[in-house]
Formats: structure tokens, C-alpha cells, sequence
């Protein structure tokens, strides 16, 4: 082609050429392994598609507002977990105790979790602001541990699951299979408040001026932003989303005190992956986490049906997939997926 | 006192007494001596078993604060080596290995050299690939790889681990000898309590430790600790001083597990787990990661805490014969690591570094500063 602006076979050509021979036989590799799985085993590559998806809008959710106060405020919060734990358990308590239908539960108990949140933020994480992140993770991990302990104080050691509200037990019907209707319900709550939050961050002046005071603190204030306030509400948010996430997950699968330390890490996972300082790679991180763990069991037994090798359907591979992805992706490029260069390395 | 503080003039202030240069190991003798009789006594925890497993703990907090507290790296996923050191002998000794039966001496002993010959290969490669990548990035490395190693375990892989029951049975070689939860080794006809194995272990190798630091190897972590760009720009290969730390580290670690491994007759899943890890950091932490004896305060308060304070039922004051309050604290109690959890993070806020054994050396400095002015 000749002309100055290359036409679309011309630019995708340019892009395809950009990309190294590596990244481009890892992804038809991906391809032709995923539409393996899909041909064999249609129903339940679907359903697994599914729940990857459920469980990836939750890891999300808590990425969101740990990835948040990381890239703004430079703390690894440790106790974000435990946010998303209270979630669960108020959502069980407003429920439960208080007689509260579930979409209240689902408005209240996210505030509530932001309310503690402002307690942290207030009490611990804003003498954290500056100092070496090592500090701020010992000191969230202390915080973790006192609210584990207090949770298995309240609501005791064991799990606790609210029940499902009438109208979202039975199964939603699409075409190849049935989906339960909760689970749609969780994808269409936690992209809302994900679209939500990043609108917020990215597009309003409130998120500008948070944007600004990480950039350039001292100038900022000069301007006349109240730094502090701004901060405190950005952790308010992260929290809650943190909340709602806990509030969606305890109706399907219950809470207990374990909650706050398997999620915190696999948030870690999350953040790590999609990179420091992104929110967008977050959520593309959480979602390719969430679908990596429950799509990579379908592919591996698919393989061995074509194959013939039984040895490849390993039970339980699913739970070790995002420790394995996250331990890739920082050797091979250590920033992560969408990551700035140079935070925090 | 005041007879020592009169120091003749003669003396040369400069270069210290043989006590002061030997004091680490003689507290190390000291500990060892004093603890099973002091914590077994009835005014404490009143039973004995505790006090092997302290020193088990003290030597793996210690192990784990060579890499945080003199290299500055923070490992959030110790109880991978550990583990190595609780899993290889169990399965060694479970299975036999090569021409050797299953439950031998020999076997244990060969297991022991397999845990400690892969750990040290296990954690060398695993720090040359990672000690480059910056303190939280390093954190959250070994808490992934640590994971990793847990689920694997938990898969119970060609049915060596045991999935979540852990092993349980068969895993102690012929000379340990259990009776109603006291262990005594047998060898040469001789029987030793399992106390003073552990405790001469645990002497050897926290000697070995402390020649470790005070080396010109151990002065180069604390330099890297310190300052890393101003390390390197005076010549020191800072990734290699690195990588040894963490391999010893490792290796440590996986002595202390060998022992819990007959301590607790075999390894459960938990030794693998992240709590684990955790309650690492949190013990080294809050015992001083500066200081020497520091790992060691930190694992006996929280050991100590945790059995004092899960046991104790009612409090009375002042004593139990002449109650005059008696408060019932056994519900709240039962959550110490409620309040441990506040005292960490009071220490890590305040004085990250110093912590118990860094407060108790302040208080200790000013009595004897006191003591000498008088």
C-alpha cells in the first residue's frame, strides 16, 4: 500500500508484525487448546466459562481497591482481605439478625465495611503514606490479623451462609445451557460498580485532583485540595467495593475467618499481574485469573481425551494456575501486564 | 556493681573482654539451661513438651531473620523450607529410599541429608531468580512459590504427602521412642532425653548462625541492609551476598523443620501453610529484627502468650489464695492474637526495627546508666 494512512488489513498487518513470533504462537496455542475444550466438551466448558467469569468479577472487586490505594498511596494493604471478609459477615448479620432483605443487605453492608475502612485509613494507614512499603505491609498484616481474630470472636470459627432470596435460586436459560440466576445477577452488580469506580477515577474532577496529589502532593494542596479528606475517601471506596464483593460471595458460598487471607492474596495475584498502578490491567487481570482457574481442569482433561495421555488431567490443578501465572509474569516482565515501570521494583 | 564500673586504667577501652565478645553464645547456653525449668514450672505453663518446641520455633524465626533482619529481604513465604525440612525425612523415612528399609535410622539420616541437599539447591535457584526484583515484589514472590508448593502438597502428589491429613504414621525412625508424649532417643544403648537433642542442635546451629553474621560475609548483609546502592558502588557483588543469605536462610529453616518433624512424629499440612509464614514474620518482628536475640524474644513471647493466655482462666488479684478480684478473662483470652496483633502493629508503627529485645536493651542500658552514676 501506498497511501500515507494504511488501510485496516495494512495496519493490522503492522500489528501483527510488531508482535514477536513468541507472543504470537503462545496465543494460537491458546486458541486452538480453548476451541479443543470447547468442541469436546461444550456444556461444560460453558459453564466453566461462567463460573471463571463469577469468580473473576469478584477477584476484581477486590483488586479494585487494593490496586487503588497501591498506585495512589503507595501501601500494600495487607488488610484488604479482611474488608472483603466483613463484607460477608454483615451482609450475614444485617440479614440474619436485622431482617434485612438482600438488596438492602447488599446496600448497608458495603457502607459498614466502609466505615471500618475509614477507621483503618484514619487509625493505621495514614501514618503509612510515604514510608517504605515493607512498613505499611507489616503493619496491614498486624491489622489483618486483629480483625480475623475479632470476626472469629463475633461470628465464631466456623462458616456462615445467609439464605438466597426466592426470586434468584432457580437457573437463568441460555441457549446450550442452564446458568444459575445468581450468578448473573454477581456479574451484572460487580460490573456495574467496576464501570462505576473507574468512571470515577478516570473521568471526574474528584478523581483527577486524587490523581494530581499522588502526582505532585505538596502543589496540589497549594491549589486548594484538601489531600487528606480525598485520600480518606478513595480508601472509603476501595473498601466498599471491597464489601460488596463479600456481600455477593457469602450468599453463594458462605463466609469464615480463612476468607480474608485466601483473597488478599489472590488479590496480590491479581494487582501483580495486571500490573502496579493500572486499574485497568486489574480488571483484565482478575478476569483472565478467574477464567484461567476454572478453564484450565476443562482444557487439560479435553487434551487428554484427544491425546490420549491421561497423565495430563491433574485433580485440582486449578487452585495452583494463578500463583504459577503470577510467578511468569514477574520473571518475564516484572512490571505486569499494564504496569508503569520502575513502581515499586 | 559499682566493683565492676571501676575499671583499671591500664585496660585498653578499645577491645572487649572475653565476655563481651562471647556473650551471644553464652546467652544462647544460658537460654538452653534455663528455659525447659522455667516454663515447666507451675507458676507458668506447667508442662514440658512446650519448651522443645519453643526451641525449634527460635531457631526457625532466627533462620528467617538472616534474609529480613540482617539482609533486608522479606520473605513472606518461609514455610516453604520449612516444610521441605518436616516433608523429605517424613517421606523418607515412610518409604525408604533406594536400598533402604522404611523407618531405619539410616534412612531418617538419609532423608535428613536429601531435605537439606534440596533445600539448598531449591533456594538457591529460587534466589537467583528472584532477589533482583525488589523488596515487595521479592515479598510477594515467595508468598506466590510458597502457595504453589502448599497446593501441590495438598494434591497429595503420587500419594508421598498425604493430601490435608499430613503423614502421621511411620514417619519416626527406630531410635526415637515415645511414651505418653515424651520423647527419648535411644543410641548406643544410652537414652537421651529429646530435650537436649534439640537443645544441642539448636546450639550448633544458632553458633553457626552467629559466626554467619559476625563474618565479613554477615558485616556485607547488614551493609546491603543499610544501604544497597552505596554497597554496590563500593564493589560488593550485592545479588550473590543475596542469594547465599537466602540459601542459608532456607537451610536453617529446614533444620528447625527436620526437628519439628520428630517433635510433632510427623508433618501436617499446616507446616506448609501461610499462617506459617505469617506467624514468622509477626514473631521476628516483634521480637527486634536487629538484633540477634531478637527472633529469639519474639518466638518465646508469642509461644509463651499463646499457651499462657489460651489456659488462663480466671484472674485473680493479687494472688490465688488471697483473691480479693476475681476477673473472669478465659472468653476474651482465648483471642490473644487479637492483642498480639495490636502490639504488632504498635511496634511496626513506632519502632519497626527495635521491638521487644530492642526495649528491653533501652530499659537495660538506662538501669545500668543509672547504676553507674550512683
Amino acid at each position: 500500500m501506498s497511501d500515507a494512512t494504511p488501510g485496516v488489513v495494512g495496519r493490522t498487518q503492522r500489528r501483527l508484525s510488531a508482535l514477536s513470533p513468541a507472543t504470537g504462537v503462545g496465543v494460537a496455542l491458546a486458541v486452538v487448546l480453548l476451541g479443543n475444550a470447547a468442541v469436546q466438551e461444550t456444556g461444560l466448558f460453558i459453564d466453566q466459562a461462567i463460573g471463571g467469569l463469577v469468580y473473576g468479577m469478584i477477584l476484581v472487586m477486590v483488586s479494585l481497591g487494593l490496586a487503588l490505594v497501591l498506585g495512589l498511596m503507595g501501601v500494600v494493604n495487607f488488610a484488604h482481605g479482611a474488608l472483603f471478609m466483613l463484607g460477608g459477615y454483615f451482609t450475614f448479620t444485617v440479614m440474619e439478625s436485622y431482617g434485612l432483605p438482600f438488596l438492602g443487605a447488599l446496600v448497608v453492608a458495603p457502607l459498614l465495611v466502609g466505615v471500618v475502612g475509614i477507621a483503618m485509613e484514619v487509625v493505621v494507614l495514614r501514618r503509612l503514606y510515604g514510608s517504605n512499603p515493607i512498613i505499611g505491609l507489616l503493619a496491614t498484616f498486624g491489622l489483618t490479623l486483629m480483625v480475623e481474630e475479632a470476626a472469629r470472636f463475633v461470628w465464631g470459627a466456623s462458616g456462615l451462609q445467609p439464605s438466597k432470596p426466592g426470586y434468584l435460586t432457580g437457573g437463568t436459560d441460555l441457549v446450550v445451557t442452564q446458568v444459575g440466576t445468581y450468578r448473573l445477577f454477581t456479574v451484572f452488580v460487580s460490573a456495574l460498580s467496576v464501570v462505576a469506580v473507574y468512571y470515577l477515577i478516570t473521568n471526574t474532577d474528584f478523581g483527577l485532583s486524587v490523581r494530581a496529589g499522588v502526582q505532585d502532593g505538596e502543589m496540589t494542596e497549594f491549589v486548594g485540595v484538601n489531600l487528606p479528606v480525598r485520600f480518606t475517601a478513595m480508601f472509603f471506596l476501595g473498601s466498599v467495593i471491597a464489601g460488596l464483593g463479600g456481600a455477593l460471595r457469602v450468599v453463594e458460598f458462605g463466609v469464615d475467618p480463612g476468607t480474608a487471607e485466601e483473597f488478599v492474596i489472590l488479590a496480590f495475584v491479581v494487582v501483580v499481574i495486571g500490573g502496579v498502578g493500572s486499574l485497568f490491567g486489574s480488571v483484565v487481570a482478575g478476569l483472565l485469573v478467574g477464567w484461567a482457574q476454572f478453564l484450565v481442569p476443562v482444557v487439560l482433561s479435553s487434551l487428554a481425551v484427544v491425546t490420549g495421555i491421561s497423565a495430563l488431567e491433574i485433580q485440582g490443578v486449578g487452585r495452583l494456575i494463578p500463583f504459577l501465572v503470577m510467578i511468569v509474569v514477574l520473571l518475564v516482565r516484572p512490571r505486569g501486564l499494564f504496569g508503569e515501570e520502575g513502581l515499586l521494583e | 556493681m559499682s566493683a565492676d564500673s571501676e575499671t583499671p586504667a591500664s585496660r585498653v577501652p578499645d577491645t572487649p573482654s572475653a565476655f563481651e565478645q562471647y556473650r551471644i553464645p553464652l546467652g544462647l547456653v544460658v537460654l538452653v539451661l534455663f528455659l525447659r525449668p522455667v516454663v515447666s514450672s507451675d507458676l507458668l505453663l506447667g508442662f514440658e513438651a512446650i519448651a522443645n518446641r519453643m526451641l525449634i520455633i527460635m531457631l526457625f524465626v532466627a533462620a528467617f531473620n538472616l534474609l529480613f533482619g540482617f539482609t533486608g529481604l522479606l520473605s513472606f513465604g518461609h514455610a516453604m523450607f520449612f516444610g521441605f525440612g518436616v516433608y523429605v525425612p517424613a517421606i523418607v523415612v515412610l518409604n525408604g529410599l533406594g536400598g533402604l528399609a522404611p523407618g531405619g535410622s539410616v534412612t531418617f539420616f538419609a532423608g535428613v541429608a536429601l531435605a537439606l541437599l534440596s533445600v539448598g539447591v531449591f533456594s538457591y535457584l529460587l534466589a537467583l531468580l528472584i532477589v533482583g526484583k525488589g523488596e515487595i515484589y521479592f515479598a510477594l514472590l515467595t508468598l506466590a512459590v510458597s502457595q504453589a508448593i502448599y497446593f501441590i502438597a495438598l494434591r497429595d502428589p503420587w500419594g508421598l504427602t498425604g493430601g490435608s491429613n499430613g503423614l502421621t504414621r511411620g514417619t519416626l525412625p527406630e531410635f526415637v521412642e515415645q511414651t505418653r508424649g515424651q520423647i527419648t532417643i535411644q543410641a548406643f544403648g544410652a537414652s537421651v532425653d529429646w530435650y537436649w537433642v534439640v537443645a544441642v542442635v539448636f546450639l550448633l546451629a544458632m553458633s553457626g548462625l552467629w559466626q554467619v553474621v559476625r563474618s565479613p560475609f554477615g558485616r556485607t548483609l547488614i551493609a546491603i541492609r543499610d544501604n544497597e546502592q552505596l554497597a554496590r558502588a563500593m564493589g560488593i557483588d550485592t545479588t550473590r551476598y543475596k542469594v547465599w543469605s537466602l540459601t542459608f536462610s532456607g537451610l536453617l529453616s529446614a533444620m528447625a523443620g527436620v526437628l519439628l518433624e520428630i517433635n510433632n512424629s510427623g508433618a501436617a499440612i499446616e507446616n506448609l501453610g501461610v499462617l506459617t509464614s505469617g506467624d514468622t514474620v509477626l514473631m521476628a518482628v516483634l521480637g527486634g529484627i536487629n538484633y540477634f536475640f531478637g527472633p529469639i524474644t519474639g518466638a518465646f513471647t508469642w509461644l509463651f502468650v499463646e499457651d499462657f493466655l489460651t489456659d488462663f482462666e480466671v484472674w485473680h488479684i493479687p494472688t490465688t489464695e488471697l483473691a480479693i478480684v476475681s476477673v473472669d478473662l478465659g472468653p476474651a483470652l482465648q483471642f490473644w492474637q487479637f492483642f498480639l496483633g495490636a502490639l504488632f502493629v504498635v511496634v511496626v508503627l513506632t519502632s519497626p526495627e527495635e521491638g521487644i529485645w530492642g526495649y528491653v536493651r533501652t530499659l537495660g542500658a538506662g538501669v545500668k546508666r543509672r547504676l553507674e552514676e550512683r
